[in-house]
């Protein structure tokens, strides 16, 4: 039972950590309908960046940290002005756009081997890495941070997109952008703030897993591909299902481990996955995957 | 008929001109290591190790009066990229001669090196299977000398009868964990559990939380590298409280350097830190020298000697074979660390301590003689 429990709990903050990159991603896929892979890189820029404001340049760390959300959001921004948007211009069609952004994160990412290369660079974390015992289940004081973080995303993101004018622009881009663009909306602008408003909530997961075990240069690949899972079982368009679905995908990745040797644990997400969109296509709540596209 | 034979005469001469040019061009070797990835730590050993013993060996007039050059490749613990590095080599660079390191990469290289007849010397990898292969030579003992030795010292003189097993998914884990079960059972001991880790992971914590579950007096790492300091720190932070262990290939700058391996039950192979080698390695490289770093330079300082050997019984010609018969007859080499005698399987054996790793060093509680 002690290791169910510990499994959970490790289950959760994994998941926590999905759902970080769940909800950005699928802020971003739902109002613009890019498949951002290229969302892995802005995920891994942000553990760099916040690497290099902390070893590099000497910041403390919750400074760097932020600093790092900020860049991560503005690097989110300018991918989509400058690559998606005159692509787009130019009208290209979304699978186009798809390869740009596959493009983007392969080149982003052996950029950073090659400048930082491919080890884990670690952090100093200070307190954060205290052991804490909650009964039989053992976290870091990181991990209990990180849990609180996805509930205050989670809560601002909704609260934003519900009672600011800019999130209510958003929503109905996201519902109906030729009804948006006719009563006067500005896609382009509304574009350009999901992505930074997409970035900066899953900036936080790849600074938080760079100060848990080291900033990596390939892991937003992994990471970009799980959010889409979630964003699918979670159901397009819905927050709580963003939320849901990257919970899930950590706690079937870690609970899974109870029975099934530990070598299966990342084979398990994608099966589980697979077997969700032929029994649920629908996901949680929110669209069909088959009208989602790419 | 007269004009064809000057052409003969003039190019046996241009012949002869080449080869007496090469006899003054530089020897050239490779050397295959973990230059990046989850054993960049022991590359930059086993890269410093076998510069310094070229700088030596040049500074004291060269092999035969040769220049020695090597040629640096990386595998980053992964085989195919060895296989690459070793095909320019033989290939391109045309050694006679290459350093190796790591298990998988090494058994990867080898049918390489024994078709084209250039010999290997690992000085890294343990993984059993490496002993008995044509032209490659080992200047560490096979895991299963060192691994005895722990399992027997830990069943046996630790009392500690029960161990989980965490095990890297790779040649030298798997070869070390098979070892360890047989030793470990022959002295006593039960393995209770084992989970796989891969060698770039960084969270391990769902295998840890299983094998804490399973129970053990002891938790033995068959893993290297900078793994071992994750394990060790997150076996901590997960409230695993019970003893770890693991050989010499565990003692990485990393796992010094890791709170959660204080106190780790280890074996080692001779290494002096206060041999001059070692001054030179921390002088030059701004880091502390460990085994691994005297392995590489030992293993340059083998070539050599083999090298020299080779040229004076073949007039001045240098190739593999030449070097494979050397090794073979020599087979006793001088080194910094003492006598090194190849056995029959082609592998070293060395004496091996046991200790507590503490404050970054093993205070060495053991020591078990190699019986040559």
């Amino acid at each position: 039972m002690d290791l169910v429990l510990q499994l959970f709990a490790t289950g959760v903050v994994v998941g926590s950590l999905y759902a970080l990159c769940t909800l950005g991603w699928g802020l971003i896929y739902g109002t613009t309908l890019h498949f951002h892979v290229a969302h892995g890189a802005v995920f891994t820029l942000a553990a760099y960046y916040a690497y290099v404001g902390q070893k590099v340049v000497g910041l403390p760390l919750p400074v760097a940290a932020v600093a790092a959300v900020i860049l991560a959001a503005a690097s989110g921004l300018l991918i989509d002005r400058l690559l998606y948007q005159p692509l787009e211009r130019r009208g290209a069609v979304r699978t186009t756009l798809f390869i740009a952004s596959l493009g983007t994160l392969i080149l982003v990412e052996n950029t950073l081997a090659i400048v930082f290369t491919p080890d884990p660079l670690r952090m100093d974390i200070g307190i954060l890495q205290t052991s804490i015992r909650l009964g039989p289940v053992f976290l870091t004081a990181l991990h209990l941070l990180t849990v609180a973080l996805v509930i205050v995303a989670a809560a601002a993101l909704m609260l934003f997109l519900r009672h600011t004018r800019s999130g209510q622009a958003i929503r109905a881009v996201a519902s109906a952008p030729e009804m948006a663009r006719t009563v006067g909306v500005d896609l382009r602008r509304i574009h350009l703030l999901t992505y930074a408003i997409g970035s900066a909530i899953s900036a936080p997961a790849g600074i938080l897993v760079a100060m848990d075990v080291g900033a990596e240069p390939y892991r937003g690949t992994t990471f970009v591909l799980l959010a889409s899972v979630g964003v699918i079982m979670g159901g397009i368009g819905s927050i709580p299902g963003a939320l849901l679905g990257g919970l899930f995908l950590g706690l079937i990745e870690n609970l899974g481990v109870w029975k099934i040797p530990s070598e299966w644990q990342s084979a398990l997400s994608f099966g589980v996955f697979l077997l969700f969109i032929l029994v649920r296509p629908r996901g949680f709540f929110g669209r069909r995957v088959a009208s989602a596209e790419l | 008929m007269r004009r064809l034979r000057t052409v003969i005469v003039t190019l046996t001469l241009a012949a002869a001109g080449i080869a007496a040019a090469a006899d003054s061009a530089p020897i050239r070797i490779g050397a295959i290591l973990p230059l990046t990835g989850s054993g960049a730590s022991y590359g930059v050993w086993m890269k410093g190790g076998a510069e310094i013993a070229a700088e030596e060996i040049n500074a004291a007039g060269g092999i035969a009066g040769r220049k020695l050059e090597i040629v640096f490749d990386d595998h980053a613990a992964d085989a195919s990229k060895a296989v690459n590095a070793m095909r320019r080599l033989v290939e391109v660079e045309k050694v006679p001669f290459t350093l190796t390191s790591y298990s998988a990469p090494t058994l990867a290289i080898q049918p390489i090196g024994a078709q084209h007849h250039v010999v290997m010397m690992n000085g890294g990898g343990q993984s059993d299977n490496l002993a008995n292969k044509d032209y490659l030579y080992n200047n560490i003992p096979v895991v299963s000398n060192e691994v005895g030795v722990i399992a027997d010292w830990l069943a046996r003189d630790k009392k500690l009868r029960t161990a989980a097993l965490v095990t890297a998914n790779d040649e030298a884990g798997r070869n070390s964990a098979k070892t360890f079960r047989d030793k470990y059972a022959a002295a006593g001991g039960r393995v209770v559990a084992e989970e796989q880790v891969t060698l770039d992971g960084t969270d391990f914590r769902a295998q840890l939380a299983k094998l804490k579950a399973a129970g053990g007096e002891l938790l033995y790492i068959n893993s290297y590298g900078r793994n071992v300091a994750i394990i060790a720190d997150q076996a901590r932070e997960l409230g695993i409280t019970i003893p770890l262990a693991g050989t010499s290939w565990t003692l990485v700058p990393e796992t010094f350097k890791s709170p959660g391996a204080e106190g780790m039950l280890t074996t080692k192979l001779p290494f002096d830190p206060e041999l001059p080698f070692a001054k030179k390695f921390r002088a030059k490289y701004g880091v502390d020298a460990g085994f691994f770093a005297v392995q590489y330079y030992t293993g340059t300082k083998i070539f050599a000697r083999a090298a020299e050997e080779a040229m004076k019984k073949s007039g001045g010609r240098l190739d593999g074979d030449g070097v494979k018969q050397a090794i073979e007859s020599l087979k006793v080499f001088d080194t910094i660390s003492g006598k090194l005698v190849f056995q029959p399987n082609h592998a070293a054996l060395m004496d091996i301590e046991a200790g507590v790793l503490r404050g970054g060093k093993v205070q060495v509680e053991k020591v078990i003689k190699a019986s040559h």
